[in-house]
């Protein structure tokens, strides 16, 4: 069996009141390219920062290559981190730019100028090496963040949202760059919030909510677990009172409800069939409904099953 | 190359890339040294001395700018062009009907506030007609003295409000094309002034073509040495203000963050930034005191002792900073205090007003200002003397600040 690279076990941490984490296991072998899912305040930048060595305060543990991440500080030379936020200096280009944050890590000049070059060929940079930053799109901006990450050579990357703000070419173009670093042997975790995302670009998806871990697998192992159902979207002038309140005067027969909220909720179906004698319930009740959408399962599904309510609410 | 000199050059580096905030801060405190100098200039050797002027003045503002009008022209040099007379405005215009006074300056009710609020305000001058030179220096005095208000008012416009209102700035907004005109209208009405006072023109002249090494020339009291070291430390204040102020800009943007994932410790960071601050203090101040020297003919005295002069303020400067920095939790704070505390650094360090005029009530608070002991510094450097008080107070304090900043910071820095 492969060596895991990463092993977290346990991992929970509290800011005040807050449980930003609780109990979050996760593992990840070498090589995988792993998105991490989940809604605003699931936890997703807590766990970065505590990877990163930079957030204390926390218990469980977490293995890096077999060995306590938090015993030996030289094993976090080992780990990118590509923050949320893009921090670094505007008023250097870009080449000046992985030049000091390389410097950080003591690489020879030479090498790590050599370095330099080859990952803005990487993200796309090369020809805008020593352009003035301040006239990036949000895109470049994103991509040079992933290439600060990577100036010294990390066995594994780890990048809180990659694709926020950025239109949707930008973003495709990330993600490919994420998916060549799992091919040339790089290990990556990589957390968002859109749904599309991971379902695109990854070996695995973690789905995770209040600071755990709720379903893992590919792609095709979680849409399993909704199973051979019809997902019907229903979208209106509701609340989600006035709705549940409908729901629970009908049969209920081989419907699922995945998630009810204000103006939207979700409902499977193991027989399609039985979807317009449901609808014609609802009509009869009177619920403003706006819109309806039949859908074959997939990962909005099984998010909506795991946490009860869809990312966007 | 180790990491902190990394930081240290990279920091340096990013600052002369865009250098416009430095330079502006150097060339305000050579402007207003030229300004000050240049009115206040007694003009030494044998000139024909003006006969004073009879100057009636009513003041309706009784406020800070209006202080500092009345102040200007009790200055020991100008009180021999002037004999100001305050009254108040119904007895100033029947003195004025009588001919008593060459000219009258009406000072207008809240002349402070609406400096400072950026609103337009005008000094009144009321000119004797049956004379005709006489009331004319003391209206180019009034409106020189007032462009040179308008140009504080301008310049620190933020901070005056904060004052005020104690609300927040941003220092950086200020930027060399707002100040140009001001500057430049300064220049116009002194070469006014001095058409009025040819001999004081021909003072100026010779003063500035004397060079450094011409030590032949008698050496005389060079009013720009007197006034230029209060304004240099006023304006090293803010340079080095804005570069510690950085660390704050760096943590809310997430860079310390990001630093903090590499090998770098926090102690070597603040070391750096420390030393940075340091570095670029010692950079701009030869850089002015050398613009000084060339432009108004200031000797500075024995090399060494300023070199060290300038070494321990530049440091007590930087080591303050980083530990005010290590106080204030994010960058408005640091933006909303920073600048007042050096407005009063300035106000009882003698950088505003030479100390002598301060009231001596006030007097004592002097010695808690980096200010006070570099200005004395100075002098007793120019005069030949040695510092030895100054180097004192300014290390060991220096020390301590800087001690406690490097626990405070690391501190803050690991939150
Ligand atoms: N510094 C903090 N102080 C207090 N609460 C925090 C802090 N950072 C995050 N939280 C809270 O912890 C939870 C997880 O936040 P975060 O890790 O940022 O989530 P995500 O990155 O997935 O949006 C949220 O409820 C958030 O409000
Ligand atoms: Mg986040």
């Amino acid at each position: 069996m492969q060596q895991k690279i990463l092993e977290i076990k346990n991992l929970s941490k509290n800011y005040g009141e807050t449980v930003a984490l609780a109990n979050f296991s996760l593992d990840l072998e070498k090589g995988e390219v792993l998105g991490l899912l989940g809604p605003n305040g699931a936890g997703k930048t807590t766990l970065i920062s505590i990877l990163s060595g930079t957030l204390r305060g926390f218990t469980g543990s977490v293995m890096f290559k077999g060995q306590d991440l938090f015993a030996d500080r030289n094993l976090r030379n080992l780990i990118g981190i590509v923050p949320q936020e893009m921090a670094f200096y505007e008023d250097l280009n870009a080449l000046e730019n992985l030049m000091f944050w390389g410097g950080l890590y003591a690489i020879p000049e030479k090498e790590l100028k050599k370095r330099a070059r080859e990952l803005l060929v990487v993200v796309e940079l090369s020809s805008r090496a020593k352009e003035p930053i301040k006239k990036f799109s949000g895109g470049m901006k994103r991509r040079l963040n992933i290439a600060i990450g990577l100036i010294h050579k990390p066995e594994l990357l780890l990048l809180d949202e990659p694709t926020v703000g950025i239109d949707v070419q930008a973003k495709v173009s990330i993600l490919d760059i994420i998916h060549g670093l799992g091919q040339q042997g790089t290990s990556v975790v990589f957390t968002t919030h859109q749904l599309a995302e991971v379902e695109q670009s990854c070996s695995r998806i973690a789905i995770m909510d209040k600071g755990t871990i709720l379903a893992q697998g590919t792609l095709a192992e979680l849409i399993r677990i909704v199973g051979e159902k019809e997902i019907v979207e229903v979208s209106g002038e509701f609340s989600a009172d006035a709705f549940s309140a409908i729901i629970r005067r009908s049969d209920g027969n081989g419907m699922e409800i995945l998630s009810v909220a204000d103006h939207r909720a979700h409902l499977a179906f193991a027989d399609s069939e039985r979807i317009p004698a449901m609808m014609q319930h609802l009509f009869k009740h009177h619920l403003p409904i706006a819109d309806l959408k039949i859908k074959s399962p997939n990962l909005e599904a099984v998010f909506l099953k795991m946490t009860g309510r869809s990312l966007r609410d | 190359m180790s990491r902190t000199t990394l930081i240290i050059k990279n920091d340096i580096k990013r600052r002369l890339k865009a250098p416009m905030a430095t330079i502006l801060f150097l060339i305000i405190p050579l402007a207003m040294t030229a300004l000050i100098g240049m009115i206040f200039d007694p003009g030494s050797g044998g000139e024909t001395k003006l006969p004073p002027i009879q100057l009636l003045l009513v003041d309706h503002d009784k406020e800070l700018a209006s202080k500092f009008l009345i102040g200007a022209f009790n200055q020991k040099e100008v009180k021999d062009m002037f004999q100001v007379t305050t009254v108040d405005a119904a007895s100033g215009e029947q003195l004025m009907k009588k001919g008593k006074a060459s000219a009258m300056l009406v000072i207008p009710e809240h002349f402070s506030d609406d400096l400072a609020d950026q609103k337009p305000t005008a000094l009144e001058v009321v000119k004797n007609p049956s004379e005709e030179f006489l009331p004319g220096v003391a209206e180019e005095f009034a409106a020189t003295m007032a462009v040179g208000l308008s140009a504080v008012a301008q310049v620190f416009a933020d901070e005056l409000k904060i004052i005020k209102s104690a609300s927040q700035l941003e220092l950086k907004d200020i930027s060399i094309a707002q100040m140009t005109p001001f500057l430049e209208m300064a220049r116009v009405k002194i070469i006014a002034l001095q058409s009025y006072l040819s001999p004081l023109l021909l003072q100026l002249k010779a003063s500035t073509t004397t060079k450094p090494g011409e030590t032949a020339a008698p050496k005389g009291f060079n009013i720009f040495s007197y006034i230029m070291p209060g304004m240099l430390i006023m304006f090293l204040l803010f340079i080095v203000e804005a570069f510690m102020r950085e660390i704050q800009n760096e943590r809310a943007d997430g860079k310390i963050r990001r630093m903090m994932f590499s090998p770098l410790s926090t102690r070597e960071l603040i070391t750096a930034r420390l030393f940075g601050g340091w570095l670029l203090g010692v950079l701009v101040c030869f850089l002015a005191m050398g613009v000084g020297t060339l432009l108004f003919g200031i000797d500075w005295g024995n090399p060494l002792l300023v070199f060290l002069l300038v070494l321990v303020s530049c440091f007590w400067c930087a080591a303050f900073f980083g530990m005010l920095n290590a106080f204030f939790k994010n960058k408005n704070q640091a933006g909303a205090f920073a600048s007042p505390i050096i407005l009063v650094f300035a106000a009882f360090g003698g950088s505003m007003l030479p100390l002598e005029q301060i009231p001596q009530g006030m007097r004592w608070l002097a010695q808690f200002t980096v200010n006070n002991w570099f200005i004395t510094g100075c002098r007793t450097i120019i005069d030949g003397g040695v510092p030895y008080l100054s180097f004192t107070v300014l290390s060991v304090s220096g020390l301590v600040f800087a001690g406690v900043a490097m626990v405070a910071l690391q501190r803050r820095l690991s939150t």
